[in-house]
């Protein structure tokens, strides 16, 4: 048997020390699988507030032939909401998000703002309801405003689009263990189906639409031949200590010829989120 | 159906949901719409297409000037090579552009701004700014960014227009009429104003008229075809609300270097009873401006809206005047004597004899 060394000695006691304050930060717990992730029961909301950071990609013939590419920032927001159960679609889920993108072109010239918005909301149908998972679907509404600002355009520098839409929405939620550890992988996308699209026609001014009040040329119906938009998203839900955090990528991609002219956009956001647990009481005075 | 069944099918869903990711972005990448390469040919293909697919006066320009865009296509494609320098292209693409010899049309590089200015620089200039300097004399009133007054000694009120770059104040322009309510007549000399804001010249028109007026015609490109445009829409002049408005005779004074807003505002003021145009044609510029982007970042400006004054007559080369005044000729400018202004008071003097 070796002496113990000063050396050794101080190894161990910082060692103990370690093991100690990682104890103490992260205690072992014994999570059932529903604990890590479970949809919200009735009158419950379960929300996930989260950072975004990505990348954006945009092409819009009404402003550019250009293709613009940067970096993104943005927030999100997930909520389940817990309804009757005794209705069909008894799960609602809304996301929403916002996203501001500087963004140039491929030789770093030119300079093109994107700023949007997304409000989906979903009906579900619980179509797969155990311990191991949760499978949603139903239909959605869907509502997404986007601005263009191209930077270099003097006369025609700003586009804006939108739709507002019917689609399909699908949830799934997966509980799973690594290496013991308690975890729930989602996936979900919407997609519109049918619905009302807004977009200049070809090369009509702004400035002119306001003026002559002819609106009737900015808008256009829109299904998924003429406008292609999915909004899908992965998470992997992990329990630390109490709380739920979630790490996500959504992807939100919008292909549209409407008005004789295209855009196309590509957004691809990580999120680091927080999610949490509401019951909604009623207010009695 | 068991349930380890379903949580298959439900794993399955969540690893699909991961591969679509890859598979969307790879979906964007085909590229479906047509991208042009950044090569001196690419470059030149962008732009001779943008154009071809987006101005608006093919029609017009080869009717008067004999342009044939594809023909042009055909001549200036020999002269462009892939490799050629940057500064060779630009005049190239330039040169090619310029052959609609429209001031709406410019390509802009870091280095210069393309343009064909020959609306203007063909034509005799009829204009001094030292002369319009002397007759505002030193006591003129700055009435906003490009509007300048005077009262002329015979009782004329006399507004040089420099730029609709912005909207004069409505609280300046009626302490202009206040100052100018004993004045038998009103000059506003727009020679050399090169545009501007629409809503500038709109904002200056709406207060020389009484009653509601069609000024003018719009449409826009709804499709690549060159014939491809919009219904026509109306413009028409209100009179300005709760602003003191000016009924007493208005001599417009225009010239070649009268372009984009300050045309429009000469065909607008031409619509008006009380308005007489004096001086040269202006020099056009009757189509709302667009712009685009090459692949190396090149902007591309073009005409894509054009206009039409009251009766339908085209604009885009220019607005005749009521009056036409003889050339400003040296001899005058040397003795100091602005032979358009002088004729515009002349007018004005006579009209009070003869009304």
């Amino acid at each position: 048997m070796k002496p113990m060394t000063d050396s050794s000695r101080c190894s161990d006691l910082l060692l103990t020390v370690l093991v100690t304050v990682l104890a103490a930060l992260f205690p072992l717990r014994a999570y059932s699988q529903q604990d890590v992730w479970s949809l919200p029961l009735y009158k419950e909301t379960v929300t996930v507030n989260a950072v975004t950071y990505g990348s954006a990609f945009a092409r819009d013939t009404y402003l550019s032939q250009s293709r613009y590419e940067g970096w993104a920032v943005g927030f999100e927001d997930d909520r389940w909401k817990g309804y009757n159960p005794d209705k069909l679609f008894n799960v609602g889920r809304t996301h929403s998000s916002i996203l501001f993108s500087p963004m140039k072109n491929r030789l770093g010239g030119g300079s093109t703002l994107q700023l949007a918005g997304t409000v989906y909301h979903g009906w579900l149908w619980h179509a797969v309801e155990n311990d191991r998972c949760d499978l949603l679907v139903g239909p959605a509404c869907m509502m997404n405003l986007g601005v263009l600002y191209d930077r270099q355009n003097s006369n025609n520098p700003v586009n804006v689009e939108g739709f507002v839409a019917a689609g399909v929405c699908v949830d799934n939620t997966f509980r799973f263990r690594l290496f013991y550890y308690p975890m729930a992988l989602q996936a979900s996308f919407y997609m519109p189906l049918a619905g009302v699209g807004f977009a200049p026609d070809y090369d009509l001014p702004y400035w002119m639409v306001f003026r002559y009040n002819d609106y009737g040329k900015f808008i256009h119906f829109i299904t998924p031949f003429n406008n292609v938009a999915l909004s899908q998203q992965v998470a992997l839900v992990v329990p630390v200590r109490g709380d739920r955090f979630r790490i996500g990528y959504t992807l939100d991609f919008n292909k549209n010829r409407l008005g004789g002219h295209s855009t196309r956009l590509l957004n691809g956001m990580f999120s680091i989120g927080y999610a949490m647990r509401f019951e909604t009481k009623k207010w009695n005075r | 159906m068991s349930t380890r069944f379903l949580n298959k099918v439900s794993l399955l869903l969540a690893v699909v949901g991961l591969l679509l990711l890859p598979v969307s972005c790879a979906w964007n990448e085909e590229e479906v719409d047509r991208e042009f390469s950044n090569t001196p040919q690419g470059n030149f293909m962008a732009l001779w297409t943008i154009m071809d697919e987006h101005y608006c006066f093919f029609d017009l320009k080869k009717e008067v000037l004999g342009v044939d865009w594809n023909e042009v296509k055909k001549r200036y494609s020999e002269s462009v090579s892939d490799r050629m320098s940057s500064k060779a292209l630009f005049e190239v693409l330039c040169n090619m552009i310029g052959e609609l010899r429209d001031g709406h049309v410019n390509l802009v590089s870091s280095y210069d701004f393309g343009r064909n200015w020959s609306w203007k620089t063909d034509y005799p200039a009829n204009y001094s700014q030292d002369l319009r300097n002397s007759y505002l004399g030193k006591d003129y009133v700055i009435g906003g960014n490009g509007y300048y007054y005077t009262i002329f000694d015979d009782n004329i009120g006399y507004l040089a227009v420099e730029s609709f770059e912005s909207i004069i104040a409505s609280g300046r322009l009626g302490m202009m009429f206040n100052n100018m309510s004993l004045c038998n007549g009103l000059i506003i000399d727009i020679r050399d104003n090169g545009g501007g804001n629409v809503m500038a010249s709109e904002f200056l028109a709406s207060h020389f008229t009484e009653k509601k007026v069609t000024v003018s015609y719009s449409c826009y490109k709804n499709g690549p075809g060159h014939n491809d445009f919009s219904k026509l829409y109306r413009n028409e002049l209100s009179p300005a609300k709760e602003d003191l408005r000016w009924t007493k005779p208005v001599v417009v004074l225009v010239n070649r270097g009268c372009f984009s807003t300050a045309n429009d505002f000469a065909y607008t003021m031409k619509a008006l009873d009380n308005v007489t145009l004096m001086g040269d044609t202006t020099g056009g510029g009757g189509g709302l401006p667009m712009s685009s982007e090459l692949p190396n970042g090149w902007v591309v400006r073009f005409s894509s809206a054009p206009t039409y004054d009251a009766e339908m007559n085209h604009v885009e080369f220019g607005v005749e005047p009521d009056i036409r005044l003889d050339d400003m000729t040296d001899e005058e400018i040397s003795r100091g004597v602005d032979s358009y202004i002088e004729s515009a008071r002349n007018y004005i003097n006579g009209k009070l004899i003869n009304p």
